[in-house]
């Protein structure tokens, strides 16, 4: 403990007494392995770690956190991919692992309410048996954390069809970035008052720290079929995605992958797609059993016309299994055909795409940086993943592939980010979706919440807004540029 | 990211430190914290596979191979769930092996800690030495004695060692060789093991007849000594070396087909040799061809194919995957299969099945809190299975998990799962002990 | 007072910017009695000429639109593509009302409610400040939704100016189930725990209607197996039982009370005990019920404190002027100081709506 600042050395004794000695960390070894969340390319030592375990200890850690004006951030599972738990050096990292608890799952209401570390799939195993599940899944699902969600408000393939975690989530129990515990919403509809919930979800930790969640449950769908389709090229697959959509088809996922993907895929996991694939769609649809058959059939009879010269339905659970195991681990599978490689996720509008992958080829071809796409078609969700070798001096050129194609979403009206947040990765492109009026307007919530600025600071936005300014008018350097905790870009 | 693996001050040396390149195979998705049973634990990023090769990476940078790097070092189990779990191949196994030599070879342990290593790795590799204190563990066990001890309070890795001694029975003979039975289809080798020999004999008398009862002439040497599976996971290098190079001059005269291993850990050892032996000038090829041969007994007896009938066990079981044949070995289905044959048998699955129980080699005596906890959780998921009795292959694992389901209050009989496969060749209800 | 009439954003923010004192916000005034009485506005900004339908990208299945148009004008321009805006309030009005209330009808069971289909916004604020959330694509966490936030606001944090909506494929063929039941919630679960995805289930007090929208060759396999289930007769007629609220009449309030699905049988017994066979609607899959009831401050305070034992809330709506000056409209709000603070931030000097919704807001 010698070497931390005394502000982190009162905090962390005060919650080695408080939450015990073996909540707290303190050894650099230590502290170093949570340098990082999912995207290793941003490191931060953080100053202290945390690990409490319930509410009011939490609460504990963040009102001794205000009193002291140490800045403060939390994480889950560490999976984010946009570095929205990269810490601060000098503040305190509160680590929402061993808040685990599913404190009521009630079926009849359609309401799980459960504690922020609780891992997304493990939500859907504890009512499967009851024939439910919880929609939203990212495919991280079996390591991300709900609170984690709540704070990307994480989508995943299947919120084409059943939205993000925004709408499935009801009510939250909150600790204020002042350390004072509010809840907002609950088990029931339509709380009196505003969308604080719908406000707080998405918004990267930077409002205050989730302690408890209240889910919406839903009905496992009758009949699930999942269809493999294996196209020459990706504009063939793109014809076969317009056509379904303009028959008023709603299936609850399309995911694309290219050929680059595909054969990493199949190199992690055998997933045994068709030879040959210039791009493979994976369909599903889902419901009752008479809608999916004939959507299936005229899905079918679209990719058919679109092109498709294997088509693959699943049998089984196995097999349906054995489709999406590809897909899901598309991105880890990347080390297999890359020594390094960055993973992009950007939106364009869904008929744009065909246009936009075509300039991403062409980008590729350019600059001789190979682009893998997995994607998720039906709603225009790029994840491309970068390729590159730092050994070969390519991580600038690299670096530029992944910020051109960023621009290139933004040209055609779409994102800089469909689901992993803007976090710390992405607060140089906000200015380029947002003008500086607007990111001023959206700050003006993060004020009403944390007006001193200690909440997850230096994340989304680029400028850090001085809370109780009049718009328009900026006075003097913010504390934290001068702290050297936020930049200006 | 070092282009020179050792940094001055850093936690390793140049003698096969962890590899950077396995190393940055790593893509830090994460994958691999919820089956990790010290991640499941405490929730903490340092006992995690990810945080552990984030360790391992920063040792190679030049962090020095402190007290805290140590600790999380030693709480892993190498149970190898990890491995399984992975999308992008971290060979972890690889990584946490070289990581322990380095810390056996390069960290100052404390006397008691040293005290300890000696009595097990002066005890367990060494099969006339747990015979010759047989007699003497029956006696405390039959005497009062055993009573009173447990009412002391023993340092920790004491009372594990005297907490998890089975009950000792008198030894089952096992003899050097065994002709098959009716048409021979192989002519294979046994390991006989150490702990296996000595305590769990009567697994290897029904391994030998279920393989001569399958056409397999079997040839079990009684000079044979330990493979150095314990050694081996422990990162004591030279150790194991020896073992394996003894272990391999004593099978490789016997021209045998296979190799058949009942033990999990010492099976997946076996089939690693050729790394093990990868510096030994003219082992490489002795090694490779001895590893080529080495078969878990499920594997070996559903590759053959059934040939002796099976009559039926009214039972139901649990099975539990031994962690070195399930992730290391990826041995899941045959042991299933073949339980699956026996007409009447119920096979149920257990919840958290790839979790491991606690035991993990020496694991039990050396962190034995961890262990308690984690063979209490185990014991829990088993005894909700409803089964009657356990099914497993690995002594370690059958002394954990007997343990924890007595001091849950839910005893049962465990068996390996050749002893059930032997009730049911030579048609009796119940596996004898 | 001054009526003014934007005809763009621009017009919108300049009025707003050059005006003072209280503002009021006006669409089709369908819902202008919805909340508290208000303080008098010194300025009515009237959105009439704001009824442009932006863009509608057919492909993608999304709309933009200005906040004067009519949800009824949206869905007659979306519609001859096969498309609609998932939303069915039993009022039409505007789209900028429909956001201010976050109004919703029965199919909000399948669909959502507006804030579950908004993805972009433009707000003008109290000092002519125009700002902008979200975007055009579905898929999109860059930044605040403010969207959220402003839906259901009843104009207390600024005016909302476009809106940009995500549409559905229009399902071509329907049928309603039916039966007569004075204890509905026994059905309701079977329905809801059936493998049916029925777009609406709801209770007009005397009869639940479950609503199957699907294709013409699916949709009777539904209604059949849900009729099954219930002991329903099936109908292809649209009857009055779904979609119609209870009005206000002279001496009446309309009160929205929300609660745990499961509650409902009691929340139907508790509204009959207090108020008799009056006037009701209840979104049963959702959990929300909307009754005429008479202005009794006792009664309400007993409805709300049996809401509230089921996790909701009990909101009157609309109720005759003196009523609202004597009753407590709202009841109990989590998170009040934070919302006042939201207010402060986005409308520091009050000019926005003041009094119209919670806490004083």
């Amino acid at each position: 403990m010698a070497d931390l600042s005394a502000p982190l050395a009162a905090i962390a004794t005060a919650a080695a007494d408080k939450l015990g000695p073996d909540a707290v960390v303190t050894e650099r070894a230590a502290l170093r392995t949570y340098e990082c969340d999912g995207l290793a390319a941003y490191r931060c030592i953080p100053g202290l770690v945390v690990l409490p375990r319930t509410t009011a200890e939490v609460a504990f850690v963040v009102r001794r956190c205000h009193e002291l004006g140490v800045p403060f951030v939390a994480r889950g599972s560490g999976t984010g991919l946009s570095g929205g738990a990269l810490p601060v050096e000098t503040g305190v990292l509160i680590v929402m692992t061993r808040m685990t608890g599913i404190k009521e799952i009630s079926v009849d209401d359609e309401r799980a309410v459960v504690e922020p570390g609780v891992v997304n799939l493990n939500i859907t195993r504890a009512v499967s048996g009851d024939g439910y599940l919880y929609a939203p899944d990212p495919s991280s699902q079996q390591v991300c954390s709900i609170g984690g969600n709540v704070a990307e408000n994480s989508g995943g393939a299947h919120c084409l069809k059943y939205g993000f975690t925004a709408h499935h989530v009801t009510g939250l129990e909150v600790v204020m970035p002042d350390g004072s515990i509010e809840r907002f919403g609950g088990l029931a509809a339509d709380p009196p008052g505003y969308d604080v919930v719908g406000a707080f979800v998405g918004s990267e930790g930077t409002l205050g720290v989730v302690t408890e969640v209240t889910v919406r449950l839903l009905r496992r769908p009758e009949t699930v079929q999942t269809l493999l389709a294996a196209f020459r090229s990706m504009d063939d697959a793109g014809t076969a995605v317009s056509a379904i959509v303009a028959a008023g088809i709603l299936p609850s996922a399309v995911e694309m992958m290219d050929d680059l993907s595909i054969a990493a895929a199949e190199a992690a996991v055998r997933c045994g797609y068709p030879d040959g694939a210039g791009a493979v769609l994976i369909v599903e649809l889902d419901g009752p059993s008479a809608e999916v058959q004939a959507d299936l059939a005229a899905v079918e009879r679209m990719c058919s016309d679109a092109g498709a010269f294997e088509l693959r339905v699943a049998v089984d659970e196995a097999e349906r299994v054995a489709v999406w195991k590809g897909r899901k681990s598309a991105f880890a599978a990347m080390g297999r055909i890359s020594p390094d490689y960055i993973v992009q996720d950007g939106v364009v509008p869904r008929t744009s795409l065909p246009e936009v992958l075509r300039d991403i080829a062409a980008l590729s071809a350019e600059t001789g940086i190979r682009v893998a796409n997995v994607f998720h078609a039906g709603d225009g969700n790029l994840h491309p993943l970068v390729l590159f070798d730092e050994s070969k001096g390519e991580t600038d050129r690299a670096e530029s592939v992944s910020r051109r194609i960023l621009d290139l979403c933004i040209d055609h009206g779409g994102s800089i980010t469909g689901e992993h947040g803007v976090g710390h990765d992405k607060k140089k492109h906000m200015g380029r979706m947002f003008s500086e009026v607007d990111l001023d307007v959206m700050q003006r919530v993060r004020c009403a919440f944390d007006p001193a600025g200690l909440c997850n600071p230096g994340k989304v936005f680029p400028t850090p807004r001085l809370c109780g300014e009049r718009p328009g008018r900026k006075s003097g350097v913010h504390p934290l540029q001068a702290a050297g905790v936020a930049e200006i870009f | 990211m070092a282009s020179d693996p050792v940094a001055d001050g850093g936690a390793f040396d140049a003698h096969h430190p962890p590899s950077q390149a396995l190393i940055d195979d790593c893509v830090h998705c994460g994958f691999c914290l919820p089956t990790c049973p010290t991640y499941l634990l405490w929730g903490e990023e340092m006992d995690s596979p990810r945080g552990r090769i984030y360790l391992m990476n920063a040792g190679l940078d030049g962090e020095p191979l402190d007290d805290t790097m140590v600790r999380h070092f030693d709480q892993c189990l190498g149970c190898m769930a990890c491995l399984t779990a992975c999308p992008s191949g971290v060979q972890y196994d690889r990584l946490i092996e070289a990581t322990r030599s380095q810390v056996e070879r390069r960290h100052p342990r404390t006397r008691r800690q040293r005290a300890l290593r000696t009595l097990v790795f002066n005890l367990f590799p060494y099969p006339r030495r747990l015979r010759a204190v047989r007699p003497l563990l029956r006696t405390y066990q039959r005497s009062g004695v055993q009573r009173l001890v447990r009412r002391l309070n023993l340092p920790p890795a004491m009372a594990s060692m005297e907490r998890l001694l089975p009950p000792l029975t008198p030894p089952v003979p096992v003899a050097e060789h065994r002709p098959a039975e009716g048409e021979q289809r192989a002519r294979v080798g046994m390991l006989l093991g150490c702990v296996q020999r000595e305590f769990f004999s009567a697994v290897n008398a029904a391994t030998m007849r279920v393989l001569a009862a399958e056409g397999c002439e079997v040839v079990a040497p009684s000079l044979q000594g330990c493979c150095g599976a314990l050694s081996l996971h422990m990162g004591r290098e030279t150790e194991a070396i020896a073992f394996a190079k003894r272990l391999i001059e004593t099978f490789e005269s016997l021209a045998v087909d296979a190799i058949i291993v009942n033990a999990a850990g010492c099976g997946s050892s076996m089939k690693d040799y050729g790394w093990v032996l990868r510096d030994e000038p003219g082992w490489a090829e002795r090694a490779a061809a001895f590893s080529s041969k080495v078969r878990d007994v499920t594997e070996w007896l559903v590759d053959l194919g059934p040939a002796a009938p099976r009559n039926p066990l009214q039972l139901s079981i649990a099975y539990h995957d031994a962690c070195h044949l399930g992730h290391a070995q990826r041995v899941r289905e045959q042991p299933r299969q073949l339980l699956r044959d026996i007409p009447d048998l119920q096979l149920r699955e257990i919840a958290e099945a790839e979790i491991c129980c606690g035991s993990a080699g020496v694991y039990n005596l050396l962190q034995p809190e961890t262990a308690r906890e984690l063979g209490a959780r185990k014991a829990v998921n088993v005894a909700a299975t409803g089964a009657e009795a356990l099914v497993t292959a690995n002594p370690g694992c059958l002394m954990q998990i007997a343990t924890a389901l007595e001091e849950q209050g839910t005893p049962m009989p465990l068996w390996h799962t050749v002893q059930l496969l032997d009730a049911s060749i030579r048609g009796v209800p119940r596996p004898e002990r | 007072m001054a009526a003014l009439q934007p005809a763009s954003v621009d017009d919108l923010s300049t009025a707003l910017r050059d005006s003072t004192g209280v503002v009021s916000t006006r669409g089709a005034g369908t819902r202008s009695r919805w909340g508290g009485l208000g303080a008098t506005p010194d300025v009515v900004i009237d959105l009439a000429a704001m009824n442009h339908v932006v863009e509608h990208a057919v492909g993608d299945l999304v709309v933009t639109v200005e906040a004067g148009v009519l949800l009824d004008d949206l869905q007659r321009c979306v519609g001859e593509h096969g498309q609609w805006l998932a939303l069915d309030p039993p009022i039409g009005g505007t789209i900028g009302g429909l956001l201010a209330t976050a109004d919703s009808g029965p199919r909000r069971l399948r669909f959502g409610t507006p804030r579950d289909l908004l993805i972009g916004v433009t707000v003008v604020l109290a000092d002519g400040t125009v700002a902008r959330s979200g975007g055009k694509v579905v898929k999109n966490v860059a930044g605040y939704d403010l969207g959220k936030l402003f839906t259901g606001s009843y104009g207390t944090l600024g005016v909302i100016a476009t809106a940009t909506f995500r549409l559905h494929p229009v399902l071509p063929a329907r049928r309603v189930v039916s039966v007569e039941s004075d204890t509905p919630w026994p059905a309701v679960r079977e329905v809801l725990r059936s493998p049916a995805t029925p777009t609406a289930i709801d209770y007009d007090g005397i009869r639940l209607h479950v609503l199957i929208e699907s294709s013409e060759s699916a949709v009777d396999a539904q209604a059949d197996a849900v009729a099954a289930l219930i002991g329903g007769t099936v109908t292809s007629d649209h009857p009055g039982g779904i979609g119609s609220r209870p009005d206000r009449t002279a001496d009446s309030m309309v009160v929205k009370l929300t609660f745990r699905l499961s509650a409902l049988d009691e929340v139907v017994a508790a509204v009959r005990e207090e108020a008799g066979h009056v006037p009701l609607q209840a979104h049963a899959g959702s959990g929300v019920l909307w009754a005429a009831l008479p202005c009794d401050g006792a009664l309400l305070d007993r409805l709300r404190h049996l809401t509230a034992s089921y996790d909701g809330a009990a909101v009157v709506v609309d109720a005759p002027d003196e009523a609202k000056r004597s009753l407590d409209l709202w009841g109990p709000v989590r998170g009040l100081d934070l919302m006042r603070r939201i207010k402060a931030e986005f409308d520091p000097d009050n000019r926005m709506c003041p009094g119209r919704f919670v806490g004083g807001i």
